[in-house]
Order: structure tokens, then C-alpha cells, then sequence
């Protein structure tokens, strides 16, 4: 079970022409689930941004292979095609386009295949009752006036909706209540099988119990300065970052 | 598939890979022209007396269009808006009669214009989904028809010169150009001096017309004119929802289209009046809407500006009545040769009457969108509310889109907003949808497309999939 | 009083329909003895809000000139204007690099030494410069207004301006600014009061051309009486000035059915990497509001006056001289207990 999925080597990138991300090494192999900690401002969304191609991060250094390609100057259009996924922190809102007529257009693209209207229906209405949001959000225009828990909601319905090999979710539990973390979390462990593999980005714990966890990397000043086991996230709910970062330095 | 491209879905398919920016070609078929008369070019006190002989007008109309033609001939072009010298007066054909009687049946129209009319979609879209259909070819209505259980409830619809002489002849000659004088500009002026062709609605009071009345105007002659005449009367309590479609071929001289629509709308009456324009890229579109709205009555605008090369649009509505309601929606999308300057008036003079405007434009390759609006609150227009909401889109930087609407307030029991936005398609929104697998390409048009949603919306199912596909055609064939 | 000479001024910076009576405005200026002010060439061809016609009116009016000039990094601080309420004055501020300074004229009823007063403030900031111009009016039902701005700004440099416009018999104002640097900034606020018969008209053009440069204008007014009042302002986004973002709103108080409000907010755009918006709200005042305020003793008249202080008072506060901030209140105070 260690076939490689995604490959980041020496990766630099700069933010407005700030460099943020210092030399990153990474490998996520097929069915694991990785966690990346670290204080704000570590680099930990533009590490994630990198992997998905938001040209506003331009990386000037290294590069990233998924499947064994090399993707570095790829659109992210090409590398969500190729399985790649990213639950955004705050996803944007898109007017006059119903979050269901989005996600069949996306599916139709991913897949290749023309999807019946129906049974698209009926599944998507399935994966929302799960996530305990209202189906009536199916028929609302994408992300437009939903709450920031809605938002989170519908990132990880799409997610579940184009199965991706390999998705990522930035802070996807921050903003969320009790309740609701529970929900998404059971959501993440449906859509976890031995096939795909996740990097999550959270400060928030809770949303890694039901989880198996393989790696925990902590991210600081665009460097990843620790990698060790489930162990790690009980170590810093503990003991916080200081202590990483000074044996870091 | 009913309404103004008809076969748009088959065509769209084998015209993209010829698709620069702009096209209009799938209207862009056209026949010789075959006319039994003609006016010479130009405009002289002669040629209107001829048009008028020709259309066999009762006096007092004669009459009118020579005072009419005195006005225009004083009357200055507008010193604002897109420039109009490319239109020169005396080389635009005013009347071009097809040669053929009007028919109520589509198998005594002759071939040529009946093979346009079914390339556009009329005939089809009359069968499954119309009350009634009017069909002018160049200057005059060839086709006009209303089914019967319309018919049987007392709705007339008809062509202008009928109801000239019909039993509704003193209606008609107390209304026509009542609300848009030869006076009010200089193209109504033209309008009155040589209108010919166009429809005479009239839906009596607690009629409802359920389904759609449409009339279809469509431009065969190259250099010439169109200056239909449309007056729609909704009795009190009755309603009616009114389509109107315009389209041209190409040609390389000017052609002109100064038509006139006058609306009323009576107590408690409701009229919906949409309209998708797609005149060629070669046509001064410089039309003058207007309606009047009685006590409790509800006038509602849908109107799509996608084609002619220069276009002069603003729907007026006056809300005389107490608690009479105005409601616009409006799409424009400018591309290249493009100078669409379009907007709504409004005018309230009854108490308590609402309005409400939002408008939405698009400016690509070169086009220019321009937002052009006034809303007046009178002295006794007391607990009078209006919104404007308007939203420009930019999709490059060739383009241009301004913003020019002015607000009257002269009441102090009066509400009145305005919002405005203008932008560009967010670079973050393009890299949330491209993560989701969708090309830069059509993830443009999906954003496009969901722009103009609310548009969309408003219009019945056939005409919002036309206006998806003018949508598409404009957006360089994409494939969402 | 002399000849009456028929100024066009106020102008649209693109036309709209002749019969709104919106594309300019008249404004009646005496016509005296010409004494042309001797202005510096860099100052030629500053663009105003009220235009060419009283730009040349007011410099060939005006006799002298107030030059004020910051030299690179100075901070000239607060600078009075001791000629407010001529009939006819030009100040002209040249700042340099980094440099800083607040320039505030007022007007009062007492002060205008004949019926008219018309001012005009040119503005140059050079690369990071702080300017301030502040012009505020009490002026008498007798005396003719004019009050005018224009400014070119540089890299990174940012102009404020703020116009108090509350007397008169009538007020003509307008600013324009040209906003030529990467990163320059411009914002202007206008507040103003009509009662009686008076005329306010105000002009306000920003043009972009820079990137990245910022507007924000915001006016708010209230009419009382047969005050008539014209607001033009308009945001241009000319080819090139790529990021730039401008912001305009307008708020206007209506107290009376004879008062009469005008608006047309204008954006003009051809560059698409811009983010433009505009609102406006007329109408009358929050009823709600009354009546919250009224249920804690405040008369009608009170409560009025409370609202209409509560969005004056921010602008009011930026008047850098406690004597003529309270002229102000005293004077809304006393206007608004008339009818």
C-alpha cells in the first residue's frame, strides 16, 4: 500500500511577491490521511493552494508530481481532472448558477460521462441528508448567502459528489459548531477508503477523532520542521507550537 | 424549439468554429427582396404622401405624418448618447412593402418569406406555446393570427392598418402616438412621419390571456428602414404577456429600425411585455417604449439588447395611477461595433406607486454598454418607492461600460435607491471553478451565464434557452 | 450690485438627456474690473470639478494667489486661510515628496465682505504627500457661492477633501481629482443643508489612471424648504489603471414637499481589472428612528435636528478650529428651529 500519489520536492512559492513557502518535502501516498499543523501564517493554505494551481501563488522553486506527472505548471482545471480536490476556506459565492446544475456540469467533466438527471438528483440529495443540510440548498446559487457553516458544508458535499483521489481541506471544521464538526467528520470517514488519500489542514482536533490518521507534519515559516504520527496532534492540543519551533530552530 | 433563432441548436454546433466574438449568423440568412413598392431613398413631403396614398390612411393620418415630417425636420439629432453619423437619413429606404396581401394562414404566405419565418421558429413556436402570432416582413405584417378560444373571449389582435379602419378605428386614432408624440425626439417624429406594419392589441377588462401573444419583426431589405407601430390596450382587470422579436440579416449600408410601442395599462390590469432583440450589427436600433399605468395596475418589462450596431433603448413608465407598480429587467451584452446604450424611465405621479429596475450588462471585444436611466418622483407622487440596481460587467479592457442614471426627488414622502457595481469576473471565482475541473473557458461562461440568470429567469422557458444560446454564441463557443 | 455674468460650470463629463437640466449649471457671478493673479505654469491645466468657465473667472478675478508650497518631507501642519470670504481668491498648494499639509477655509455669514465668494484650491502632491483641504460655508441668504478644487496626485501620495456646504443663497461646488500615481489615493466628503430657496449644485470628477489607485466620496445632505440641490459625481476608470477601486455614496434627508432633490452618480469605465460601485438613497428620514427618539422625550424638531447632526457631526469634527465648529452647530441649530 505504498503507491505514491502526490510527490511536493523542494517546493518554494511566493504570495504578492513575498516568499511564504521555504523548501517543502512531501509525499502522500495512496490511502493515507495527512495532517498539517502550524501557527497562522505558516504557509499552510498556500501550500494547499500550490498543490491545486491558484495562480495568484506563483512557486519558484521545486516541484509537483501527482501520479508520477509532473503538475508544477499545471491549471487547476487539468489538476482536478487528474483527481486532485480542495475544500476552500472560503469558497466562492457564484450567482445565478444552482450549487446542483454546478455539480453536474462537474461531474459530466470529470467523468467523461453524460449524467442522468434523475439519479443525479437523487444522489445529491442523499450525500446532503447526510450532512444534515437542507436539500433545499441544491437549488440555491453556489455559496451565495450561505452561512459560513453552510459553506463548509457544501465544500465537503461536492467533495463527496466528484470523489476525488486525493482531496485536501483547508480549516474545513473552523467555523463550524459542535454539532455540525460531528457531521463533517462522518462525512470525511465515508469518503475515506483505501483508494484515496486526504491532507487536512485544522486547528481544531475534534475533527480527527473518527479519523486514521498516518502523518502529522507541522508547518512553520514555510518549512516543515516536524513529521510524526497521530501521536503528534495529542503533543500539540498539549503542549502547543513553542515548544516545535524552538527544537526547530 | 419556438421564437426568434429557431434552429439555434442545430446551428450553433456547425457555425463555432467560425465564431469571432460577435455573430449573428445564424440570422443571417436572407432572400432577394421582392417588393411590389418601394420609396425612393430619402425623405420628402412627396414620399410620405406617397406612403400614405399607398397605405390607403384615412385623412387625419395623412395629415399626421406631414405634420410629423415638419417636427422631425426641426428636431436636432440628440446631442448625447452613441454617435449616429453613420446613418444617413437619405439613403435609408422608409417604406418597402413585401408583395404580398397579409394572410391568416401560413400556406398562403409566399415560399421565400414563409421559409424565413419558419427558419426563425414561428410557425412551430405558434402551434405549442403562443395565443396568437404576428409576423411583419420589412414594412408590412404578412401573417397575423389568433387562436380561437382567444379570439372567442373578445381579444383582438391585429395588424396597425386593420385597426385603422376596424371597429376600433376612434380608439386607435385617440391613442396612437398619445404617450410618445411626434414631439417627444426626433426618431418619433421619423416614426410618425413614415411608421407602417406593426400590431393593435386589445384585451378587454377581466380578460386574462393565458399564454403568450407574440409579434416577430424581421428586416429582409438591405438600407432600409422599420418603423412598426405597436399600441396594446389591457382593460381593466385583464392581463396579457406580450413577446417581441426583432432580427435582420447583414448587409453593409445602415439599416434603420425607429419603432414605436405604446402600452396601456388599465385599472387593476397587469401587462408583461418582453422582448429579445437581435437586429444584425449593422442596424440603428433607436426604439421608443413607452406605457401608462392606471390605478393599481402592474407594468412589468423583459428585455434582452444583444444585437444592432448602434442602439438607443429606454422603456418609459408612467405610473399614474394610485399604487400602480413598474417592474424592469434588462440584459445588454455588447461586443465588437457594438454602442448599446439602453436603460428604463420611470415617472411617478400616483401616490403610493413602486418601481423597481435592475438591469445587468456585459462588455466584451470592444463593445460599449451603456446604463442609461431616469426616475422622476413627482410633487404628488406621495409614499412613492423606487430601487435601481444595476450591475456591469467588464471582460476586458477594450471594452467600455458606463453608468449614467439620474434620480428627480421632488416629494419628501418618497424612498428612493440606486446601487450600481461595475467589475470584472473575479480572478478567485475563475480558480474556484477551474479546482472543480472546469476550463478557464467555461468557467468564464458559466459565471456569464449565471450573471444573467436573473434575466433568465423572468423569461418563458424557450425564450430564456434563446437567450442562454445568444449568451454562448457571444462568449466564443464555449462548451459549457 | 454690477453686471451679472452667466457662468456655465458644473459640467457632466458626458452628456445625458438636455431636459433633466443636469449636463451643467448657470451660476450668475458678478462681472467687475478684471485683476488677472499671476498663477505658476505646473498649475495650468488642473482639471476642477466646476470647470474651465469658473476657473477662468476666479483667476482673472482674483488679483493675487495664496502659494503655499511644502518642501520634500516638511509638515506645514494647519494653515489658515485669513482671506476667506473675498469675492474672488485662488490658493494654490504645491507639496513635495513626503511632505504634509492641512489647508481649511472658512466662510461665515459675517465674514463675506460683499455677495459673492468664490474660492478656487488647485492641489499638486508629489509622490507620498498628505494633503488636506477643508472649505466650509455659513454665508448669508444674500451671498453667491462658488467653491472649487482640483488636484493631481502622484505615487502613493493621498488627497482629502472636504466641503461644508450650509449657506447662501445659492452654492455651486465641485472637486476633481486626478489620480495619476501608482497607489494614490483620493477621498472627499460633502456635507450640506438646504432650507429656504437655496440652490446647491455640486460637481465631483475623479479620473483614474494610475493602478491601484483609491477614491471613496461620499456626500449626505438635508433639505429643508425650497431648497433645491443638484449632486453630480462621477468615478472614470481610464484604460490602464488597472486595480483601482472607487467608492461613492450618497445620502439625502428630504423634510418638505416643496424641496426638490437631483442625483445622477456616474461610473465611467473602459479598463476591466477595476471594481467600481455607487449607491445612493434619497428620501425621508427613518421613521423608526423619530419615533425611537421621540420615546425618549425628544421633540419632533429635536429629533430631526439629532439625526441630521448625527451625519454632519463626522465631517464637522475634521474642521481643525473648535471656534468655527461650534459656528456651525450653533448655525444648524438656529436654521433648523425655524420652520
Amino acid at each position: 500500500m505504498s503507491e505514491e500519489l502526490l510527490r511536493v520536492e523542494n517546493l518554494h512559492a511566493d504570495v504578492e511577491e513575498k516568499e511564504i513557502l521555504k523548501g517543502i518535502n512531501l509525499v502522500v501516498n495512496k490511502g493515507e490521511t495527512h495532517v498539517l499543523m502550524g501557527p497562522n501564517g505558516a504557509g499552510k493554505s498556500t501550500l494547499d493552494n500550490c498543490i491545486m494551481g491558484n495562480p495568484e501563488y506563483k512557486v519558484t522553486e521545486g516541484k509537483i508530481l501527482f501520479k508520477g506527472e509532473d503538475i508544477t505548471k499545471q491549471k487547476a482545471d487539468a489538476r482536478a481532472r487528474k483527481g486532485i480536490f480542495l475544500s476552500f476556506q472560503a469558497p466562492q459565492e457564484v450567482p445565478g448558477v444552482t450549487m446542483e446544475d454546478f455539480l453536474r456540469v462537474c461531474k459530466k467533466n470529470l467523468t467523461g460521462e453524460n449524467i442522468r438527471y434523475f439519479a443525479f438528483h437523487k444522489e445529491l440529495a442523499a450525500t446532503m441528508k447526510a450532512l444534515d443540510m437542507d436539500d433545499s440548498y441544491a437549488s440555491r446559487y453556489l455559496n451565495v448567502g450561505f452561512s459560513g457553516g453552510e459553506k463548509k458544508k457544501a465544500e465537503i458535499v461536492q467533495m463527496l459528489t466528484l470523489n476525488p483521489a486525493f482531496a485536501m481541506l483547508d480549516e474545513t471544521d473552523s467555523g463550524l459548531d459542535v454539532d455540525a464538526v460531528r457531521v463533517v467528520s462522518e462525512g470525511i470517514r465515508r469518503f475515506k477508503t483505501d483508494e484515496n488519500s486526504l491532507l487536512i489542514i485544522t486547528h481544531n482536533t475534534k475533527i480527527l477523532e473518527d479519523l486514521k490518521v498516518d502523518f502529522v507534519h507541522v508547518l512553520y515559516d514555510g518549512k516543515i520542521i516536524r513529521t510524526g504520527g497521530p501521536e503528534l496532534v495529542d503533543y500539540i492540543n498539549e503542549n502547543g507550537f513553542a515548544e516545535l519551533i524552538r527544537e526547530g530552530e | 424549439m419556438p421564437s426568434l433563432s429557431g434552429k439555434v441548436n442545430e446551428t450553433v454546433e456547425d457555425q463555432r468554429p467560425e465564431i469571432q466574438g460577435v455573430n449573428s449568423s445564424i440570422y443571417d440568412f436572407r432572400y432577394e427582396t421582392h417588393a411590389s413598392f418601394e420609396t425612393d431613398a430619402g425623405l420628402t413631403p412627396e414620399i410620405v404622401e406617397q406612403i400614405s396614398k399607398e397605405k390607403n390612411d384615412p385623412d387625419w393620418m395623412r395629415e399626421f405624418r406631414l405634420k410629423s415630417l415638419e417636427i422631425y425636420q426641426k428636431t436636432p439629432v440628440p446631442n448625447w448618447g452613441p454617435p449616429l453619423d453613420g446613418l444617413n437619413m437619405d439613403q435609408i429606404i422608409t417604406y418597402v412593402r413585401p408583395d404580398t396581401p397579409m394572410r391568416g394562414k401560413w400556406s398562403e404566405v409566399p415560399d421565400d418569406i414563409k421559409n424565413t419565418f419558419e427558419r426563425l421558429g414561428i410557425p412551430d413556436a405558434e402551434q405549442k406555446s403562443l395565443a396568437g402570432v404576428g409576423a411583419q416582413y420589412d414594412s408590412e405584417v404578412v401573417y397575423h393570427n389568433v387562436k380561437d378560444e382567444v379570439a372567442r373571449q373578445g381579444v383582438i389582435y391585429t395588424d396597425m392598418e386593420s385597426a385603422l379602419r376596424g371597429p376600433y378605428a376612434d380608439l386607435v386614432k385617440e391613442k396612437f402616438m398619445h404617450l410618445v408624440p411626434p414631439t417627444d425626439h426626433k426618431f418619433a417624429a421619423l416614426h410618425g412621419a413614415v411608421w407602417s406594419g406593426g400590431s393593435f392589441v386589445y384585451v378587454p377588462a377581466g380578460v386574462h390571456v393565458d399564454i403568450p401573444l407574440q409579434s416577430y419583426f424581421r428586416l429582409n431589405a438591405a438600407g432600409a428602414g422599420q418603423f412598426e407601430h405597436t399600441l396594446i390596450i389591457v382593460e381593466p382587470g385583464a392581463y396579457l404577456h406580450f413577446i417581441e422579436g426583432c432580427s435582420a440579416p447583414k448587409y453593409n449600408v445602415a439599416n434603420l429600425h425607429a419603432g414605436c410601442v405604446e402600452l396601456y395599462v388599465g385599472k387593476g390590469a397587469r401587462l408583461r411585455y418582453s422582448t429579445i432583440e437581435n437586429w444584425s450589427k449593422n442596424m440603428y436600433n433607436l426604439n421608443t417604449k413607452r406605457a401608462l399605468v392606471e390605478d393599481d395596475g402592474i407594468m412589468e418589462w423583459v428585455s434582452g439588447s444583444f444585437g444592432s450596431h448602434i442602439s438607443y433603448l429606454y422603456p418609459m413608465t408612467i405610473l399614474k395611477g394610485n399604487n400602480s407598480h413598474m417592474d424592469f429587467t434588462g440584459i445588454t451584452f455588447a461586443g465588437k461595433t457594438q454602442a448599446l446604450d439602453t436603460g428604463a424611465k420611470v415617472v411617478h405621479n400616483g401616490k403610493n406607486t413602486s418601481s423597481h429596475i435592475s438591469t445587468k450588462s456585459i462588455s466584451k471585444d470592444g463593445g460599449i454598454c451603456v446604463y442609461r436611466s431616469e426616475v422622476i418622483i413627482g410633487k404628488d407622487a406621495i409614499g412613492a418607492k423606487s430601487s435601481v440596481n444595476c450591475d456591469s460587467l467588464m471582460l476586458d479592457s477594450k471594452s467600455r461600460s458606463d453608468t449614467i442614471p439620474a434620480m428627480d426627488v421632488r416629494n419628501a414622502d418618497s424612498d428612493v435607491g440606486h446601487e450600481a457595481k461595475i467589475g470584472r469576473i473575479s480572478d478567485e471565482a475563475i480558480f474556484y471553478l477551474m479546482s472543480r475541473g472546469l476550463s478557464e473557458e467555461d468557467a468564464r461562461a458559466m459565471i456569464v451565464s449565471g450573471f444573467a440568470e436573473p434575466v433568465a429567469k423572468e423569461l418563458p422557458l424557450e425564450y430564456a434557452v434563446e437567450m442562454n444560446n445568444l449568451i454562448k454564441l457571444e462568449m466564443d463557443g464555449s462548451t459549457f | 450690485m454690477g453686471e451679472q455674468n452667466i457662468l456655465k460650470v458644473n459640467p457632466l463629463p458626458t452628456l445625458t438627456w438636455n431636459h433633466l437640466m443636469l449636463n451643467f449649471a448657470n451660476m450668475p457671478l458678478e462681472e467687475k474690473a478684471q485683476v488677472k493673479a499671476d498663477i505658476p505654469a505646473e498649475f495650468n491645466g488642473i482639471e476642477t470639478g466646476m470647470g474651465g468657465e469658473f476657473v477662468s473667472y476666479v483667476e482673472s478675478h482674483a488679483g493675487s494667489v495664496q502659494l503655499i508650497r511644502a518642501g520634500k518631507g516638511e509638515d506645514l501642519g494647519v494653515i489658515r486661510d485669513d482671506n476667506a470670504g473675498a469675492s474672488a481668491e485662488v490658493i494654490l498648494i504645491d507639496a513635495a515628496e513626503d511632505s504634509r499639509v492641512t489647508f481649511y477655509s472658512h466662510v461665515s455669514g459675517t465674514k463675506a465682505n460683499g455677495t459673492q465668494a468664490t474660492r478656487l484650491v488647485k492641489v499638486i502632491a508629489a509622490a507620498r504627500a498628505q494633503v488636506t483641504v477643508i472649505q466650509s460655508q455659513t454665508a448669508g441668504n444674500d451671498t453667491m457661492i462658488g467653491d472649487d478644487f482640483g488636484a493631481i496626485i502622484g505615487d502613493e501620495a493621498g488627497v482629502h477633501l472636504i466641503q461644508v456646504q450650509l449657506g447662501g443663497k445659492a452654492a455651486f461646488a465641485g472637486g476633481c481629482a486626478a489620480l495619476k500615481g501608482y497607489k494614490a489615493g483620493f477621498t472627499e466628503e460633502t456635507i450640506y443643508f438646504g432650507d429656504e430657496s437655496r440652490r446647491l449644485d455640486f460637481s465631483y470628477v475623479t479620473r483614474h489612471t494610475g493602478k491601484k489607485t483609491t477614491t471613496s466620496m461620499l456626500a449626505s445632505g438635508a433639505l429643508f424648504g425650497n431648497s433645491d440641490k443638484v449632486y453630480r459625481g462621477s468615478m472614470a476608470f481610464i484604460h490602464g489603471c488597472s486595480r483601482s477601486k472607487g467608492r461613492e455614496a450618497e445620502n439625502v434627508l428630504l423634510f418638505s414637499p416643496t424641496a426638490r432633490n437631483r442625483s445622477i452618480p456616474l461610473i465611467l469605465c473602459d479598463e476591466e481589472d477595476v471594481d467600481g460601485q455607487h449607491a445612493a438613497s434619497i428620501g425621508k428620514i427613518n421613521k423608526e428612528l423619530m419615533y425611537y427618539l421621540q420615546s425618549r422625550g425628544l421633540t419632533e424638531s429635536q429629533a430631526r435636528q439629532l439625526a441630521v447632526e448625527s451625519r454632519f457631526n463626522p465631517v464637522i469634527d475634521e474642521i481643525p478650529d473648535e471656534a468655527v465648529r461650534q459656528e456651525i452647530h450653533a448655525y444648524l441649530e438656529r436654521r433648523m428651529n425655524l420652520d
